[in-house]
């Protein structure tokens, strides 16, 4: 009777988040591609069958190659930059001195607030005419790029608040994988009169690898998404910045077009889902190397 | 090293600090001096040094114009700001609630009970994190207009507790995890019932955790953007929606107001995270790395 009572019970407690979960974040996933497969329009209307005609729109059109390519500039550049910088100011960091807590905090924050609402107030910052980065700039001699006015900058301005926003981010990482190597090591290298850089190759950078690594997965995945920074900083309708998310809106929300919009949805869909099973598999080969059964 | 170590680290701190400095400055200009052609950093201390405002030079006559105006709806803009933030504050306060209650119940579950898959369905709740907004919020939208959540609190309450969930969960079952099953083994000898246990010996110990996991969901739901300007695009907008829409106003943006507004809105944010700033690895990496 105990068991029959717990089996039910532990359903109700598992089951009203699943519910939702599943409502929410699982159908619409069905409903996209059901969607997909039709020309539904934002403003009603008949929705009628329109077999693979989407997804061969999408296909060939060249704003899809283009944004594409847009994001994965975006990305490479994001990832690698936001690393490496992150890695430098952990090595920095690593000691410990007075006010490293409180220091760490303030590093911090920029990661935390919301992308729409500093991109809107970098313009202050970015602007061509009054923006203060330009008045530096100018004090120092060092001409005047139009940040926000000019093609080949705009997602260079779109790169700079995301860096200046997610670098913490890698910090805070690469801090935790620099505390995971234990000490011992280092003093073992130091009585085999190891040099600095050998010290570094081969015992701080390999063994801080899998958090970085991790790291640069969920960056990734992260500026995969990437949509507030470019609405706010530059509208969806800029050819330059137009990520794949930015095109998504473009396609549903000005041009109605909501079939089409869920024949792209799915296509983003599969490299999502893919690199979700990637990075899933990685945090269960983490979680059991730091030997922590977690379940 | 030890030079090079700390150029590093004040540079980045100038770097990191600099922008949110700015914000501070620019919320107590005048809207001629946040677009004059010569940067003013340093408030006047009188009237007499400030000068014409929108003239040369580095000082600025201090006001808090930025912010009284912020009670006055802009122009072409239906509300002031304060609507949006109320807008805000209803819809992050009430899905944080419901994400911290759901969530916590639910890796209750998956810690102290045995259930089929759970490890299928813990990544598979994981995962949610990575769908694009864009990519799940068409059919959402289209779901929504059936049941006429579109521009409603409501609808963007149940989003955000969807999605936060994920976070809430992996957050939680971390801290559960590390109450030991004694305490209500011993509980259970005694007679309670395992709702009873939960309630009356998790909870308080979970306390801190939901906390926690709170100002995290608070957070994202706070900053979101994606689904907000999807689903809330005329009635019932947050915070991020009407900034990022105020880009490309014709008579230009306002600039102290925006200030003034950005700087109400991330103050709070920033000081939870200084409340929480010993787990903030926990938060950011969604539970899955413990320090």
């Amino acid at each position: 009777m105990t068991h029959q009572r717990t089996g039910l019970l532990k359903y109700g407690f598992v089951g009203p988040a699943l519910v939702l979960l599943i409502a929410l974040n699982i159908f619409p996933l069905f409903y996209n591609i059901v969607l997909s497969f039709t020309n539904a329009q934002m403003e009603g209307g008949g929705v009628g069958s329109v077999g693979g005609a989407n997804y061969a729109t999408v296909f060939s059109t060249p704003k899809f190659v283009t944004s594409i390519r847009t994001t994965a500039i975006f990305l490479g550049a994001a990832v690698s930059i936001e690393l490496v910088i992150g890695f430098c100011l952990a090595l920095a960091l690593r000691r410990r001195f007075l006010g490293k807590s409180a220091l760490l905090t303030v590093l911090l924050i920029p990661m935390m607030l919301s992308p729409a609402v500093m991109g809107l107030f970098w313009h202050q910052i970015l602007n061509g005419h009054y923006g203060v980065l330009n008045q530096v700039l100018g004090v120092v001699g060092l001409g005047q790029p139009q940040w926000l006015t000019d093609p080949a900058l705009k997602l260079i301005s779109i790169l700079i608040i995301d860096i200046w926003m997610w670098t913490p981010f890698m910090m805070l990482i690469s801090l935790a994988g620099l505390n995971s190597i234990p000490q011992y090591i280092y003093e073992a290298a130091e009585i085999d009169r190891a040099g600095r850089w050998r010290i570094f190759r081969r015992i701080t950078l390999p063994m801080s690898a899998p958090l970085l690594v991790l790291a640069a997965l969920l960056r990734t995945t992260d500026a995969l998404k990437q949509f507030d920074l470019v609405m706010a900083v530059t509208g969806p309708n800029d050819v330059a910045t137009q990520t794949l998310s930015a095109l998504l809106y473009r396609t549903v929300f000005r041009g109605g077009k909501v079939g089409l919009g869920s024949a792209y949805a799915c296509v983003v869909l599969v490299v999502v889902i893919a690199l979700a099973s990637v990075f899933t598999r990685y945090i269960d080969f983490i979680q059991r190397k730091q030997g922590k059964v977690r379940l | 090293m030890n030079f090079l170590r700390r150029l590093v680290i004040v540079t980045y701190l100038c770097v990191a600090v600099m922008p949110l400095a700015w914000l501070v400055i620019t919320s107590f200009k005048l809207k001629e001096d946040t677009i004059s052609s010569t940067a003013k950093f340093l408030p006047a201390l009188s009237k007499e040094t400030a000068g014409e405002p929108g003239g040369s030079g580095v000082l600025f006559p201090a006001s808090v114009d930025g912010y009284r105006r912020l009670t006055r709806a802009h122009e072409g803009q239906v509300h002031s700001f304060f609507h949006y933030l109320g807008n805000s504050l209803i819809i992050g306060l009430l899905s944080t609630l419901a994400a911290v209650a759901l969530g916590t119940s639910c890796a209750y579950g998956f810690s102290r009970f045995e259930i089929a898959g759970a490890k299928d369905w813990l990544f598979f709740i994981l995962s949610t994190r990575f769908l694009p907004p864009l990519a799940v919020v068409v059919p959402v939208l289209m779901m929504y207009r059936q049941f006429e959540l579109e521009n409603t609190h409501l609808g963007l309450i149940l989003l955000y507790t969807s999605f936060n969930l994920s976070l809430s969960v992996w957050l939680m079952k971390g801290f559960i995890d590390d109450i030991p099953r004694t305490y209500e083994e011993a509980a259970l000898v005694d007679g309670y019932s395992r709702l009873h246990a939960f309630w009356k010996i998790i909870v308080p110990h979970a306390a801190t955790g939901m906390a926690v996991t709170a100002v995290f969901c608070l957070i994202a739901a706070l900053n979101e953007y994606g689904f907000a300007v999807a689903l809330n695009h005329s009635k019932a907008k947050t915070v991020p929606v009407y900034f990022a829409g105020l880009q490309g106003t014709i008579s230009g943006v306002p600039w102290p107001q925006v200030a003034a507004g950005a700087l109400l809105f991330v103050v709070p944010i920033a000081v939870f995270t200084i409340l929480v700033r010993k787990h903030l690895l926990r938060g950011v990496t969604f539970g899955t790395i413990k320090q």
